[in-house]
């Protein structure tokens, strides 16, 4: 397992390796760059020569690579060409925002999730299990911000529980994340509906295995038959949650364009339009960063969960 | 196969309505009417007018059209780049099998959407880069697919037996093996088409997809955000299409899995 676990990280490494030259090209492939954006279309081609030489733009495609990877092994990446200040305290700015409302999304879709899924699959055709099908149906048939529409309409307009768009002034805290809830739950719609249909279909395949039919012969109650069927179900669940998770980052993208929030998708739209290289590269690495790694932590934890992954083959 | 049936005449009125929307509709759903601005829910405005007074029904049929076919083709597309790699590599491999799976994997370990993103960024927004963009976003997964398929039947019985009758490498790979994982992928395909339909309203939400004036499921719907609490109707009306769309999309994969799944 140990070995396994090596080769794992070694083939992290050389994957983030690639990932890093891609985000690297991909950016500077962008249609024009930071000094033509901000010299705008009256700027003389010398002044903008100028601000590229002042804005480090001016260097060969391979001294900015070369610049690039070594200040990332560093743990520096860069300044942001806008906000003339480190990518990091940028980013730690937005991050916050962004976190706060990805848990509460994946805590909301967890537990609505698997409830529904469980509650769907021990009893097949029954309220639940129509419900669910439902559910992940519709959910699963439009994109998340549509959903975001509907909850603004109901529950901002008409019962006016919650405001409409974004934080209040004073920015993120303990009594304003409530702010949060509605683009969180908008978040969580189709990741608890996939996560709904998938644990339906593993609780139905473990309900025909041998050791249920034994357990319910030998008279257990439903209830511990049922925790029976959920322990073998719900390792099988955990590398969908990994790509959930990983994928809520990206998923707020355009929930925080919906509800008007500061968070890091706002900085990445913000750092694409404005060319600013080292911006949209930093925000890019940490969402593939927390995407790879939470994946590569599901694939040990499925291994902690379910002895049966770890025979050797 | 009721499922399948469901979702094919799904998809059709889906096509004919948006198809016929233009020369039958009674509203230009570009020319903007100012005496008409934000006019209400109506027998002559379905969904309301825009804040250009805009038929927001007739808007909402353009811009089917629109994503229908910005959806297809990048299935198409994706379908076609992660396929054909997908065989080739599985039928030269050596080198060529390592460095395009190696990449493909890279690929992979964005998350969709931002590699998406990134993509239609640097292409330069517009409908055509917006499919290339979902084109290539999406291959990886047929890459995988393909890959693994052709690997496992070019193993099987029935290519050891053609190719012990003297049939070509291409011949085994393509008029053998091919034919039978084939199926599978349009399943797969036809669940990407669903998905690429979402994908587009995202992108033209985010102002990044398919550019105004044109509309599309995604760009009406993020006009609509701007006058939500006004005219309600225009935000829900384009939704219910568009699910509608990929609801199809759906149940004919659906439909075929099953379909497959009783004959395999």
């Amino acid at each position: 397992m140990t070995r396994y676990l090596f080769g794992q990280v070694f083939s992290l490494v050389l994957t983030l390796w690639v990932v890093l030259t891609l985000v690297f090209l991909a950016v500077r492939a962008l249609p024009g760059d930071a000094a033509t954006i901000m010299g705008g279309i009256d700027s003389s081609a010398a002044s903008i020569a100028e601000m590229r030489q002042a804005l480090g733009l001016a260097a060969t495609l391979g001294e900015q690579y070369i610049g690039f990877l070594g200040d990332l092994v560093k743990g520096d990446m860069g300044d942001s060409i806008r906000e003339r200040r480190p990518v990091s305290a940028v980013l730690l700015d937005r991050v916050p925002v962004t976190l706060t409302l990805a848990a509460m999304a994946f805590v909301i879709s967890l537990v609505f999730g698997l409830g529904l899924g469980l509650l769907a699959g021990l009893r097949p055709g029954g309220f639940f299990d129509k419900l669910t099908t439902g559910f992940a149906t519709v959910a699963l048939s439009l994109p998340e911000f549509w959903f975001g529409f509907i909850l603004i309409l109901v529950f901002a307009v008409q019962l006016g529980w919650f405001p409409v768009l974004g934080l209040p002034p004073t920015g993120l805290s303990l009594r304003s994340s409530w702010h949060l809830l509605l683009p969180a739950v908008t978040l969580a719609i189709p990741r608890a509906a996939q996560l709904a249909r998938l644990g339906r279909a593993r609780v139905l395949e473990e309900r025909s295995s041998d050791y249920v039919r034994t357990a319910r012969s030998k008279g257990l109650s439903a209830g511990s038959v049922g925790r029976h069927i959920a322990s073998n179900a719900l390792p099988g669940v955990v590398p969908l949650l990994a790509l959930e998770l990983g994928g809520l980052l990206t998923g707020t993208i355009v929930v925080e364009q919906v509800f008007g929030l500061p968070g890091l998708g706002a900085t990445l739209l913000g750092g694409i339009s404005a060319r600013d290289y080292p911006v949209v590269q930093g925000v890019t690495i940490l969402a593939v960063a927390i995407y790879v790694g939470v994946n590569w932590l599901a694939d040990v934890t499925q291994l902690v969960a379910d002895p049966r992954l770890r025979a050797p083959t | 196969m009721t499922r399948t049936r469901v979702g094919l005449v799904l998809f059709a009125a889906m096509v004919l309505a948006t198809i016929f929307a233009g020369p039958l509709g009674r509203y230009d759903p570009l020319k903007p009417d100012y005496t008409a601005r934000y006019a209400p829910v109506s027998a002559a405005h379905p969904l309301g007018t825009d804040g250009l007074g805009r038929d927001v029904f007739a808007r909402s049929l353009a811009g089917g059209r629109v994503s229908l076919v910005v959806a297809l083709s990048a299935t198409a597309l994706t379908m076609l780049l992660g396929c054909s790699l997908g065989v080739l590599a599985a039928g030269v491999g050596g080198a060529t099998d390592t460095v395009l799976a190696r990449f493909f994997d890279a690929l992979l370990a964005f998350p969709g959407f931002l590699l998406i993103l990134l993509a239609v960024a640097v292409l330069g927004g517009g409908s055509a880069q917006t499919v290339m963009a979902m084109g290539i976003a999406g291959s990886p997964l047929y890459f995988r697919l393909a890959r693994s398929f052709a690997r496992s039947e070019l193993r099987s019985e029935y290519v050891t037996a053609a190719r012990a009758l003297g049939a070509s490498h291409s011949r085994q790979m393509l008029r053998h093996a091919v034919p039978n994982f084939a199926g599978s992928l349009l399943v797969q395909g036809a669940s990407t088409a669903a998905a690429f339909l979402l994908v587009e309203a995202s992108l033209s939400y985010l102002g990044l997809g398919v550019p105004l004036p044109t509309p599309s499921w995604g760009n009406v719907l993020q006009d609509a955000r701007s006058f939500l609490t006004r005219q309600p109707w225009a935000a829900v009306g384009p939704g219910l299409f568009l699910a509608a769309a990929s609801l199809s999309f759906q149940f004919i994969s659906d439909g075929l899995r099953e379909h497959l799944d009783r004959r395999g």
